[in-house]
């Protein structure tokens, strides 16, 4: 088996959640058939290429009561992109920030999620955020209801 | 289930990286001053109680070959369930809300991520969407990336 297949073999057998034991991952190698070593290996790896972003739990936010969620949208001159990214990535509370294009009547190209307890706390970095990066023109699109919010899985 | 402060501990440790070690959870157990069945007990009965998924592998999408997008689309009131349950349908969305503009009215009103095994395959999805649904879909892939880094102030 290459190094890729056994990969893919990995993810999909614990994708959906590792052994809760006292030796998880000498029970991930009996189950696949290899050595605990080569799973650890293997993990390694995926962290440091960046396939896999974190081995760590996925969090009911809103059952904690993170139930505030603003996905603020900035409209930011080309030449202040990358500045006012970098400040608006350095928050905590930003969870993600990115670029994305825009098309008639749609001027807004940088993307940040804000997660907070509460709108006010989701505000008071919005705040934060106009007064490190002298933006004015954004909007707060605050989510109204879940549909759908599963896991990437392969 | 209330959380305790313990409760709240463990979970913002769980956030970040598991040590890759022969006993994860012992070693977890030290960082924290508590006892590695506590821990385990905890993790269990935060699932069964649901403030945690799962423990798993969170996987980057596009890093395994895959191409994503955010899209949005503009969608009556009388519509919204049953467009909602067709974007579901798709077994690459995995995020879709309905979003509303709190400073500014905005009429892309229903927001989700998709991702495929390919940029083809991502286009053909969106386009059977819109002619289902007979409505437009907005596709605003990522162009620069800043951050991406879901943690919470738990603890």
């Amino acid at each position: 088996m290459t190094e890729d297949d056994l990969d893919i073999k990995l993810i999909k057998h614990i994708q959906d959640g590792i052994p809760l034991t006292k030796t998880p991952y000498e029970d991930i190698a009996n189950d696949l058939g290899i050595s605990e070593k080569e799973v650890t290996d293997r993990l390694k790896d995926l962290l440091e290429n960046g396939k896999i972003r974190r081995l760590a739990a996925s969090i009911a936010h809103r059952k904690i009561g993170i139930n505030s969620n603003a996905m603020t949208v900035w409209k930011v001159p080309g030449e202040k992109v990358d500045e006012c990214g970098e400040i608006m990535a350095s928050f905590e509370e930003v969870t993600h920030c990115y670029e994305r294009p825009t098309f008639p009547g749609w001027e807004y190209n940088v993307f940040t999620m804000i997660h907070g307890y509460t709108d006010e706390e989701c505000e008071n970095v919005i705040e934060r955020i106009k007064q490190r990066t002298g933006l004015s023109d954004y909007v707060m699109l605050y989510s109204e209801r879940e549909f759908k919010k599963v896991g990437v899985r392969i | 289930m209330e959380l305790s402060e313990t409760d709240r501990k463990i979970l913002q440790r769980l956030q970040t990286n598991l040590p890759l070690t022969h006993r994860p959870f012992l070693d977890l157990a030290k960082e924290l001053g508590l006892e590695e069945d506590l821990i385990i007990e905890k993790v269990k009965s935060m699932i069964e109680n649901k403030y945690v998924r799962r423990i798993a592998p969170i996987i980057n999408t596009q890093a395994v070959g895959n191409s994503a997008t955010l899209a949005a689309m503009q969608v009556s009131e009388d519509k919204i369930e049953e467009v909602s349950q067709i974007i579901n349908g798709y077994s690459g969305v995995s995020h879709n809300y309905l979003r509303k503009g709190r400073n500014c009215d905005i009429p892309l009103n229903i927001w989700f991520t998709m991702s495929a095994p390919s940029k083809e395959q991502l286009d053909d999805n969106i386009k059977e969407i819109e002619e289902r649904t007979g409505l437009k879909v907005r596709m605003l892939p990522t162009t620069k990336k800043f951050k991406i880094g879901v943690k919470f102030k738990i603890a």
